[in-house]
């Protein structure tokens, strides 16, 4: 027999041992790989190239995903940013406000990836999936500016120079606290984790009155209007597990899950008919999508169609 | 020596070594059958000569033996044209350097990997991705695509075979600059 031939018996054997073999099909293997070195041989160098495949989830765990729950910031800190944080903090030390203007520095993360990193005056700030802020921080100033996406800071507190993050037409100006700021279109909204900041209009934009946004509440804010309500540690913690790499869910309509779940993948979900009203509870990892999906169609018994560009979720 | 350790030092220290394998057939002009072929006889060889003693210097042990079948093979043709001996590649077997494809580092194997799976046909790459990358079982696979577990099972052996081809370096050279291309081109967080 040709050795094609009998590679392609030993793949068919590896693929049901990968399935799961009762144990006649255990057995049978067994007889099948006694019966010639050559069975053994290539099953040996298939069952190789499939284990070194398993190097692949390795590459998709690796750090450009988000991180699952680690326990504290150190972890889930990148290590080049880590040694840039150390660097700058090594240089700048405590002068960074006294020293000349910095210069602004990009930090973006690409679809799925959350990231941590610490500012040159200290503060932590973590982004969202797809987000992208300028800073400059030094010459007495400290400016972040949300390009796009959502940005956590927890800053360090210093009142004579005060931490302003700029978001659409909005500044934001810490009041010693921890907040989270996110820009969707033009709307943004900020969520008070600790202490308290002040949300006004940009200079030069045309102005509504400066709010101030105590803990525990959120101000959307949308052109002029301004609305702040407030949250429960519960629902901020819930708005905040993207940090761990989790979406958190409560009672939310399957269109808006579908539209957080989009937020971190580039096959978008879309929900159609009166599967859109449906309200669904939970915690998944953002960029696992597939265990969403398989959820969706066993515990509710929709169809989840992958259309390719797109997968399609009905009824 | 039991068979498992056999199985073991055999998948260690004879399987990476095809890649080289693969490089010396080719330079004798044998053809991809004739390289299976070949392939299994020597790891055959190598194989049952473990049980009795495990060779100490595996490659030139390796060599040895191909070199021989092919010979062997040559002698069973009936005609034998001079220009195929003068080409046969006797002496040169591979040094010991290993050259810059068959090094290991980590991240030159996961780029091989990664395009060993995007060579596969677009279904059974997907398949194999679910499979292998996202840790579905065969049986999530099926249901997440509407598909028979049968079906996933036949392209998951396919994958397999094409995978251990792509390893073994037996695919023809496909355009690695267009796989270079694509691999640099896929957003490295799509799935």
């Amino acid at each position: 027999m040709r050795a094609e031939e009998i590679e392609e018996q030993a793949s068919l054997w590896l693929a049901r041992e990968d399935r799961g073999l009762t144990p006649d099909g255990q057995d049978a293997l067994e007889k099948w790989l006694a019966a010639s070195s050559r069975h053994r041989v290539a099953y040996l160098r298939l069952k190789a190239a499939w284990q070194r495949a398993d190097r692949l989830a390795a590459l998709k765990r690796a750090p450009m995903r988000a991180a699952p729950a680690p326990p504290g910031l150190w972890s889930r800190l990148r290590i080049p940013a880590l040694a840039a944080a150390a660097l700058v903090l090594l240089f700048a030390g405590k002068t960074y406000l006294e020293s000349g203007r910095q210069p602004e520095l990009v930090y973006a993360t690409g679809l799925g990836q959350t990231q941590a990193y610490q500012l040159a005056d200290g503060t932590r700030m973590e982004l969202n999936t797809g987000t992208r802020v300028r800073t400059e921080i030094g010459g007495g100033r400290r400016i972040v500016t949300l390009e796009s996406g959502e940005a956590y800071f927890e800053v360090v507190h210093d009142a004579s120079h005060p931490f302003v993050v700029q978001a659409g037409k909005r500044r934001i100006t810490d009041l010693g606290t921890k907040f989270s700021v996110f820009l969707n279109g033009d709307n943004v909204r900020v969520l008070v984790r600790e202490g308290r900041v002040r949300v006004e209009s940009l200079p030069g934009a045309a102005g509504a009155a400066p709010i101030v946004v105590e803990a525990g509440n959120e101000a959307i804010t949308q052109g002029l209007g301004a609305l702040v309500f407030p949250k429960p540690d519960s629902e901020i913690a819930r708005d905040l597990s993207w940090r761990n790499g989790m979406l958190v869910f409560d009672q939310l309509p399957l269109t808006e899950v579908a539209e957080e779940f989009n937020r971190y993948n580039a096959k978008h979900i879309q929900v159609e008919g009166n599967a859109r009203k449906i309200r669904i509870g939970g915690s998944f990892k953002a960029d696992n999508v597939s265990v969403f999906l398989l959820l969706l169609q066993q515990g509710f018994g929709l169809s989840v169609k992958d259309q390719g560009d797109r997968i399609v979720v009905s009824r | 020596m039991g068979v498992r350790s056999i199985d073991e030092w055999f998948m260690r220290e004879v399987l990476p070594l095809e890649p080289m394998l693969t490089r010396f057939l080719q330079r004798n002009r044998c053809s991809a059958a004739e390289i299976a072929d070949l392939s299994q006889e020597t790891y055959v060889r190598i194989y049952e000569t473990a049980h009795r003693e495990r060779p100490v210097l595996v490659k030139p042990f390796l060599f040895q033996i191909a070199r021989n079948l092919m010979i062997d093979r040559l002698r069973k043709q009936s005609v034998v044209s001079l220009e195929t001996v003068a080409d046969f590649d006797w002496i040169n077997i591979p040094d010991d350097k290993p050259s810059s494809e068959t090094q290991t580092a980590a991240r030159q194997e996961l780029r091989l990997l990664q395009a060993a799976l995007d060579d596969l046909p677009p279904r059974c790459r997907q398949i194999v991705m679910m499979r292998r990358v996202e840790g579905l079982s065969q049986k999530e696979v099926a249901q997440r695509l509407g598909i028979t577990v049968e079906t996933v099972e036949t392209q998951i052996a396919k994958g397999m075979r094409l995978l251990a081809q792509a390893i073994g370096g037996r695919r023809a050279a496909v355009t690695t600059e267009a796989r270079r291309h694509n691999f640099l081109k896929r957003p490295r967080n799509a799935r």
